[in-house]
């Protein structure tokens, strides 16, 4: 980390500012903020492949404590697909459209990496 | 325990930063330490500072913090004659506790009889309701299947709380709102309660929606004297788990504070309480209800030590060993205190946890303001284990005070690496309930359900962060822990003569 002067509306600062793998990791009036410093927007936890619809992937890495669905069902926007447990805690992911289970690929008591794919949603 | 019982060597039984605040007491005491430890927490603070370690399995809390064969081996391999749990994992099994000390070794907390009555919260009830305590309508069978479990939500009303028999804190606990949801709810509980405890037995209780969670500490010494340490308040969580602590609690008057901590005297002395024990209270339309006594030092035990003047830690470590405390007959509280709880998580995305390497750290001291923390940069927060990463602790002279030096630190405070929930708790200080008093555990879900807004950047900060961009180099996770080379650290150069 380096305290780099930089100038702002006329006054100088030293702001705490390091990068790392792509991201610029600053410290601006009372707040830390992460940078994409490929496109300049704010850098988000979690799974970093761009969402699709409908593919539900693991948040963070955790185990698989229940799979609610079966390939075939028809389910509901906000209908729970899978219970994972992280850090101690559940979470429940649930579908982010209406639509037909197209594939599970997530299982009862497996570990999973962040951003693996557990479920399919097709198109209803 | 009777008499003297001479201690050399403490086990810390425990990782991240109490490990770290228990090495440091018994350094402090003269005492040597050994750390009981996974195989992936070699990067972590109490690793580099205990005396000598042992790793007692991989990182699976089940086959390391939770195993108790490997932790008493560990202990006794190393010569050690106690070990301290901690909080969390082992702190409040009865059976360790036994095994511990039939070992040869001391066990630094409560008796295994005070763990074994209070640690069932069944049992535990049952005690309260023996000697006239407050406690609150539910359910508390031995028939714990499903069929009877959601019959019994319906005999007590919603809404009701599933709660696990065998745990302290949030794990395994869930709100049951309407007989649709019952089930799965339960079912859930179980899960959580199985995995994190060991054992799937729940009980359920009418919940109280709008409470205010008030705890008092006490500490039972050598002698059998039970000393009341005042309360804290807890009323800021999520999912039950506690995020803001304070103590004195700015909810209560002088009378009520007498009856509720004269309570839990009475009920912990009555049992014979050994070491340091919370005993908690929901606090609701001017009356409060018994929910449950902890056995062991709490996460939040720093906020009574900063208003009490104490060290709990090196009392539990005497009393251990048998000797008085230096402490007063009648304790006057000074100031207010307050905790923040670090947690390894993105605020702008609902709090999901944010697991990774810490790069850097700046933790503003200053006069009242105290850091307890678990790792360094270089060192990795991992999904494991709880994405506890530091608390700070604040003091000042008024609650007032203590809240805009908790600010104004959390506004100096840089970590990255891995986000954190700052800017919630930010928001949370501000908040109108939070600064006057009146938050109740219902305060969280009602105003910070929907999580944190990023903030957004103006053209002229947006030409800032270009400027800045473009004079800062590739970083490396800094530290001195031994984890590899430090390579691209833009400081490590080599002197020369000119």
């Amino acid at each position: 980390m380096n305290w780099v002067e930089v100038e702002f509306q006329g006054q100088k600062y030293r702001v705490p500012a390091m990068k790392y793998q792509g991201r610029l990791w600053f410290h601006w009036q009372g707040e830390t903020h992460v940078l994409e410093l490929s496109t300049g927007a704010r850098a988000k936890s979690g799974d970093k492949s761009s969402r699709q619809p409908g593919v539900i992937v693991a948040p963070m890495p955790g185990k698989i404590t229940r799979v609610a669905v079966k390939k075939g069902e028809a389910v509901t926007q906000g209908q729970p697909l899978i219970v994972m447990e992280a850090m101690k805690m559940e979470y429940t992911l649930e579908a982010d459209r209406d639509g037909k289970v197209e594939e599970v690929s997530a299982q009862t008591g497996a570990q999973v990496a962040l951003g693996q794919i557990l479920v399919r949603v097709g198109e209803k | 325990m009777a008499g003297r019982r001479k201690i050399e060597k403490v086990a810390i039984a425990n990782r991240g930063e109490v490990a770290v605040r228990i090495i440091r007491a018994c350094q402090e005491l003269g005492l040597k330490t050994v750390l009981l430890h996974s195989s992936p927490d070699t990067a972590t603070i109490a690793y580099r500072l205990a005396d000598e370690t042992v790793c007692i399995g991989e990182a699976p809390s089940s086959a390391s913090y939770l195993n108790i064969e490997a932790n008493v081996q560990g202990a006794l391999g190393a010569g050690a004659d106690a070990i301290h749990p901690g909080f969390g994992f082992l702190s409040e099994n009865a059976d360790f506790a036994e095994a511990v000390e039939n070992a040869g070794m001391v066990f630094v907390g409560p008796t295994p009889e005070n763990i074994r009555l209070f640690g069932d919260k069944i049992t535990a009830k049952a005690h309260v309701e023996a000697h006239g305590g407050p406690t609150i309508p539910g359910y508390r069978g031995k028939d714990q299947s499903l069929a009877t479990l959601t019959e019994e939500c319906e005999r007590i009303g919603y809404p009701v709380i599933c709660k696990a028999a065998a745990g302290g804190g949030g794990r395994g606990l869930k709100v049951i709102r309407d007989s649709k949801s019952a089930a799965d709810l339960i079912a859930s509980a179980q899960r959580e309660a199985q995995s994190a405890f060991g054992s799937s037995i729940v009980f359920l209780e009418k919940y109280l929606d709008d409470a205010k969670h008030i705890e008092v500490q006490v500490f039972g010494d050598h002698s059998g004297h039970v000393f009341g340490l005042f309360e804290r308040e807890c009323s800021v969580q999520r999912r039950h788990q506690k995020i803001i602590e304070e103590a004195l609690s700015p909810s209560l008057d002088e009378k009520m504070r007498n009856e509720i901590c004269k309570t839990a005297v009475d009920l912990t002395a009555k049992a014979k309480y050994r070491g340091a024990g919370t005993v908690e209270f929901l606090l609701q339309g001017g009356k409060f209800y018994f929910m449950e006594v902890n056995t062991r030092l709490q996460v939040e035990h720093p906020v009574t030590e900063l208003v009490m003047g104490v060290d709990l830690v090196k009392a539990q470590l005497l009393t251990a060993m048998g000797q008085p405390l230096a402490w007063p007959k009648i304790f006057q509280p000074r100031g207010h205190s307050i905790e923040c709880r670090l947690y390894a998580e993105n605020a702008y995305q609902g709090g999901i946890p944010s697991t990774g390497k810490l790069l850097a750290t700046h933790w503003p001291h200053a006069p009242g303001r105290r850091f307890e923390v678990g790792f360094d940069p270089g060192d990795e927060i991992t999904s494991f284990y709880d994405p506890m990463i530091a608390k700070i602790i604040v003091w000042d002279e008024t609650r007032i005070r203590a809240i805009q030096k908790m600010k104004q630190t959390l506004r100096e405070t840089v970590i990255f690496g891995v986000r954190t929930n700052i800017p919630l708790l930010q928001e949370i200080l501000s908040h109108k309930d939070f600064v006057t008093g009146k938050m109740t555990t219902r305060f969280f879900e009602t105003n910070f359900s929907k999580g944190v807004e990023a903030p957004s950047f103006s053209a002229s900060e947006n030409k800032m962060i270009q400027n800045l961009s473009a004079r800062v180099s590739e970083g490396s996770a800094g530290g001195d822990n031994g984890t590899g080379p430090s390579e691209g650290n833009p400081w490590s150069f080599t002197w020369g003569r000119t």
